[in-house]
């Protein structure tokens, strides 16, 4: 089979109850915050969004983990993927319908696509993971929350529609911002390979969570940067602080991912330039 | 606050159609041969990547076609025709390079392990399969499986695609397709991943003994994409 993973528990250093907390309350304060400062303040605040979707992509870094770990037959991507899909579903549905309460409404029904999606595995499908069902709902919520806060990184608002003055757009929605426009294919990929990389690029007998979540970071840093990108060309965005704070973010995180990657590794060692051809002779 | 009763009395029909279209692409998933890493390897039978990329690449590729149709007719047999050609076509584009990769670049016979003789073409397998693998390539069987099921994925994924644009609503035009096009990317990835929780992550076709156990990922994905197809139309009716 294609998944690697040991058919056991993950071993965690840091619980998953506090990784829940941290996703769930991280990405709704970024969301949140973004939404209000960039009213406030000005569009330079839409940054906060993506520091919201970073909390939740190493939320769902975790999850893939910890479900990840039983082996799912079918690599790991397909449920990052899974993730997404459900997450654009829900977001679709929970901005539309919610309003000013949308994220929180994405975040309820993607939990309930993801409960139904797991109870579904182990019940119909007989995948017997005894994490199926929390963990898909987990990936399903943090899938949502990703898309909702690159969404708002990228256009300075979670609002579905957009919002007209006398004829005049003054705030572009997510409706025509990102979703019309195709960004969301770039949230779809970059959040969907932050959540599925991580546990995929790890795993093995000596995968530990912190690197793992290091990785994660690091990707979610990505996702950062590219939403930054995207908010350049958005007049209700702003897209430079969000790239240099993305940068930045990086740069630690690689940092940190490297430090573990040696601290992991029996040995690094230069291997030096490949031999030419005189020398092969 | 929307009348969401009414929105789901009203497009009642697309609801049906939109979950019908999430249970082809289940049934479509199994038919395609996908190997996954071992095949990656040509330890496998099958395309060498997983369920999802390739039921994305068929699906999406359906969308197009059936997105392109749609700018010149309204008929719903033709849109949905396109959509179905064009993944049909994709995956056996996808199939046959991955077929010369494997017989003139690893240099290996396609073969299956699973069955001794081809159901199709009633050729000797088992004799051609190498030892400590579990077949390799594309036989003539799983060619044509991957064909039939990628047509089912893209008349499934069309199907939605053209159920979502017949609801009514106040969108303009061009975020109303943006919306259900993205709408029915997400149920293909859904209904992509649960049928590859079914099958283990490999299949070759009709002829492996795993396709039997369709019904359960259909009846899972009955269940998933109905609820997904209601949150989507209640979305999408009520703007």
């Amino acid at each position: 089979m294609s998944a690697g993973g040991g058919g056991g528990g993950a071993h965690e250093a840091i619980p998953q109850n506090k990784l829940i907390a941290f996703g769930v309350i991280g990405g709704l304060v970024g969301i949140y915050a973004a939404y209000f400062l960039v009213d406030i303040i000005g569009p330079s605040m839409s940054f906060l969004g993506a520091l919201g979707a970073i909390c939740s992509i190493v939320w769902g870094a975790s999850a893939v983990r910890r479900v990840a770990n039983y082996g799912l037959g079918t690599g790991v991507p397909s449920i990052g993927m899974l993730a997404l899909g459900i997450g654009v579903i829900a977001t679709t549905f929970g901005l539309a319908v919610g309003g000013i309460a949308g994220p929180l409404v994405a975040l309820v029904f993607a939990s309930l696509i993801g409960l139904v999606v797991g109870m579904l595995g182990n019940k119909v499908l007989n995948m017997g993971i005894p994490i199926m069902v929390q963990s898909t709902t987990e990936i399903a919520a943090a899938g949502a929350l990703t898309i909702v806060g690159l969404s708002t990184s990228m256009i300075g608002t979670f609002m579905f529609f957009d919002e007209i003055v006398n004829g005049v757009v003054v705030a572009q929605g997510v409706a025509s911002g990102v979703m019309t426009t195709g960004y969301i294919a770039v949230i779809f990929i970059a959040g969907g390979l932050a959540i599925l990389h991580p546990y995929n690029a790890n795993l093995g007998p000596d995968e530990k969570q912190d690197r793992t979540l290091a990785c994660a970071f690091e990707k979610g840093a990505i996702a950062m940067i590219l939403a930054g990108i995207v908010a350049t060309i958005t007049p209700f965005a702003s897209g430079s602080i969000t790239i240099l704070i993305g940068i930045a973010i990086w740069y630690v995180s690689f940092s940190g991912y490297y430090k573990r990657v040696k601290r992991d590794a029996f040995m690094v060692t230069g291997s030096g330039l490949l031999p030419s051809k005189e020398e092969l002779e | 606050m929307i009348d969401i009763v009414g929105i789901i009395a009203e497009d009642f029909l697309n609801i049906l159609l939109i979950t019908l279209g999430g249970m082809l692409i289940a049934l479509g998933v199994h038919l395609v041969p996908v190997g996954g890493a071992p095949a990656a390897m040509a330890q496998a039978t099958g395309v060498g990547t997983g369920t999802v990329q390739l039921a994305a690449g068929a699906g999406l590729t359906g969308l197009v076609t059936a997105g392109f149709m749609m700018n010149v007719t309204e008929s719903m047999a033709l849109i949905i025709a396109s959509g179905t050609i064009g993944a049909m076509i994709m995956i056996s584009v996808t199939m046959i390079v991955g077929q010369w990769m494997y017989v003139y670049g690893v240099g290996c016979p396609p073969a299956s392990a699973k069955v001794k003789y081809d159901p199709i073409t009633k050729d000797r397998q088992d004799l051609y399969v190498s030892q400590g693998t579990e077949g390799h390539g594309i036989p003539t069987a799983s060619f044509i499986s991957g064909v039939i099921g990628a047509g089912l994925g893209g008349l499934g994924g069309s199907l939605i695609y053209y159920s979502l644009l017949s609801i009514e609503n106040g969108l303009p035009e061009a975020n109303f397709i943006g919306i259900a096009s993205i709408f029915a990317i997400g149920l293909f990835f859904v209904n992509a991943v649960i049928p590859s929780y079914n099958i283990g992550g490999t299949i070759e076709g009709f002829h492996d003994p795993k396709f039997k156990k369709f019904p359960k990922a259909v009846l899972a994905s009955f269940v998933a994409t109905f609820l997904a197809a209601i949150m989507g139309v209640v979305a999408i009716g009520g703007m």
